[in-house]
């Protein structure tokens, strides 16, 4: 079953019309970040900097069509937003500038910064007597970089049990390094680490609703099980679709896929 | 004897610690011992996280996110070139504030090799449009210029010398921004950072003897860079020899061209590091082998002096 076909089809639109993005990236995580939005997240679309926010860092920026379909869809972001993305004149690019994006709590692109960066405000958090919690959404190939396993090494000795670092497992990663069994990963670094179909929102809401989070005690890791470009069968899987660019005809075949 | 920098950060770290609530320190197992009264005092906002220095700096931003103001220190390589891409886009591209704090710049650490040595730190520090670099080589010019910078949210860094160069300047001797004009001259003027004012100051008193008089610039600030006590004193000598352990390809000698751009008649010489600084030794064999000691400043100012 394929759910959010309207921010997937959001996200093929705003790609074919401004000959930029990573279309199966966004589609394999887009289903994550909209239940985070939906039922998970505590947040205040206009006020994004609002201080008892949750934090949402998308590590893995090149999704970040999902995210822009998701924060439009809660209010963060205008029509006028979509419609400019990728442009001269809009504020959302091929990678969210925290600067500009409201909701964005990160610059991120190089992969490997935004999950150091979620623990440092975890941390922060802690150490300012808030309890807010902080979510990052990581990549599985990300989980190459060095300091995604330096950071996983310190929140579970500094024992924030604030943070939940979720991994989009589509296999890219397994492409290169085919050693990759991510749960026992995550577990030998002293986390609780849980496994979901990460395109089953009800699975995902129902987990990500019964971790408790604390200032003190152990960080989670949610495994989530996605496929590269989820949704539309010709753009499913590895290969030229990574950054690729419908011409008309394959948009035409992406919207009545999703339809 | 002059107290050491590392113990002046421990000690400034515990003077403004308690005074700002926001101040948090982390450190990659370094200076672990010294830092304990600011870790008692403030217990909450000191961590020795590990030898992981891309993900301390990471980490660093995350603080400052919600509203912390992070201290990193640790040796200049690992913080400064080992984690530039951390400096660069969690820091600069995201408007960040920073202090970073190094200990071992260029060969301070001269009988651990090459693997300890940077030459780039402050260079590659200086590319930030909202950076302010430092090397202070006194305790006071630390106090100061940490007090001054780390609450001006930019990213700040500084540049801690293994040796203090045993000059007593007094507080208010040291503003952010502006050279010191340790001795007066008028043959030729001496830029010089860092330890190297010790040699600076050898080399006048033998210069002196001959006959030449040098004026010798201290820099504790070299972003922004003094450029108006530069030409002051160039157009007075006609002659500048810098004097710096950093690298010879983007050091301070550029900054110096740069401040006497328009000037005629100037004879300009660079001191510096030009490769590896291989080997081992102490810190006075290394200048030596490096062409920093004494003498050859005295050989470099008689050779534009005639």
């Amino acid at each position: 079953m394929v759910y959010n076909k309207d921010l997937r089809i959001k996200i093929a639109e705003m790609v074919h019309r401004s000959h930029e993005g990573h279309i199966p990236s966004s589609f394999s995580i887009v289903d994550i970040i909209e239940v985070l939005y939906r039922e998970v997240l505590r947040y205040r679309p206009q006020e994004p900097k609002w201080e008892d926010r949750d934090f949402f860092i998308l590590s893995k920026g090149h999704g970040c069509g999902a995210f822009y379909a998701v924060l439009h869809k809660f209010g963060f972001l205008t029509d006028e937003d979509i419609a400019k993305y990728s442009t001269a004149e809009g504020r959302l690019g091929g990678h969210p500038d925290t600067t500009k994006v409201p909701g964005a709590e990160a610059s991120t692109g190089s992969l490997g910064h935004g999950f150091p960066t979620a623990l440092g405000v975890a941390l922060g958090l802690r150490i300012k007597r808030k309890d807010n919690r902080v979510f990052a959404l990581l990549g599985d190939g990300e989980c190459h970089e060095g300091t995604v396993w330096e950071s996983a090494h310190v929140a579970a000795n500094r024992r924030l049990g604030n943070l939940c670092a979720i991994v989009d497992w589509n296999g890219s990663a397994a492409q290169l390094m085919p050693t990759d069994d991510l749960p026992s990963k995550w577990r030998a670094f002293g986390w609780d680490a849980f496994e979901v179909d990460g395109h089953d929102v009800v699975a995902l809401s129902k987990l990500l609703k019964s971790l408790s989070f604390s200032a003190d005690g152990t960080p989670k890791a949610i495994i989530a099980h996605t496929v590269k470009g989820k949704g539309v069968s010709f753009v499913e899987g590895h290969g030229k679709w990574h950054h690729r660019i419908p011409t008309d005809e394959e948009m035409t075949a992406i919207v009545e896929e999703l339809s | 004897m002059m107290k050491k920098l590392r113990q002046e950060f421990a000690d400034t770290m515990l003077e403004v610690g308690p005074l700002d609530q926001r101040l948090v320190v982390l450190v990659g197992d370094i200076s672990h011992g010294i830092l304990q009264p600011f870790a008692k005092e403030c217990p909450d906002r000191y961590y020795n996280i590990g030898i992981c220095e891309p993900t301390i700096v990471n980490m660093a931003a995350g603080l400052n996110k919600v509203g912390l103001i992070p201290v990193v220190h640790t040796i200049a390589p690992f913080i400064t070139e080992r984690a530039y891409e951390q400096i660069k886009l969690d820091f600069g591209y995201q408007q960040l504030d920073l202090n970073l704090v190094s200990i071992g710049g260029a060969f301070d650490y001269a009988q651990l090799g090459c693997s300890h040595h940077c030459y780039a730190d402050v260079s590659l520090l200086c590319h930030f449009k909202r950076s302010a670099v430092t090397i202070p080589g006194s305790p006071v010019e630390f106090n100061v210029l940490f007090k001054h910078l780390y609450n001006k949210h930019l990213i700040n860094y500084f540049r801690l010398v293994e040796q203090p160069h045993e000059v007593e300047f007094a507080p208010n001797d040291v503003h952010f921004g502006k050279a010191i004009k340790v001795r007066d001259g008028r043959d030729a003027t001496i830029v010089v950072v860092g330890t190297q004012l010790r040699n600076a100051r050898s080399a006048a008193d033998a210069l002196a003897a001959k006959g030449i008089e040098v004026e010798i610039l201290y820099y504790h600030t070299i972003k922004p860079f003094d450029e108006e006590a530069l030409r002051a004193s160039a157009a007075k000598t006609k002659n500048v020899i810098c004097v710096e352990e950093l690298s010879a390809h983007d050091g301070v000698f550029n900054l110096c061209m740069r401040a006497c751009l328009g000037m005629s008649d100037l004879k300009l010489r660079q001191m510096a590091i030009t490769d590896f600084v291989y080997g081992y030794g102490s810190y006075e064999e290394l200048c030596e082998r490096v062409g920093l000691s004494p003498q050859h400043i005295v050989d470099q100012v008689s050779s534009v002096v005639g």
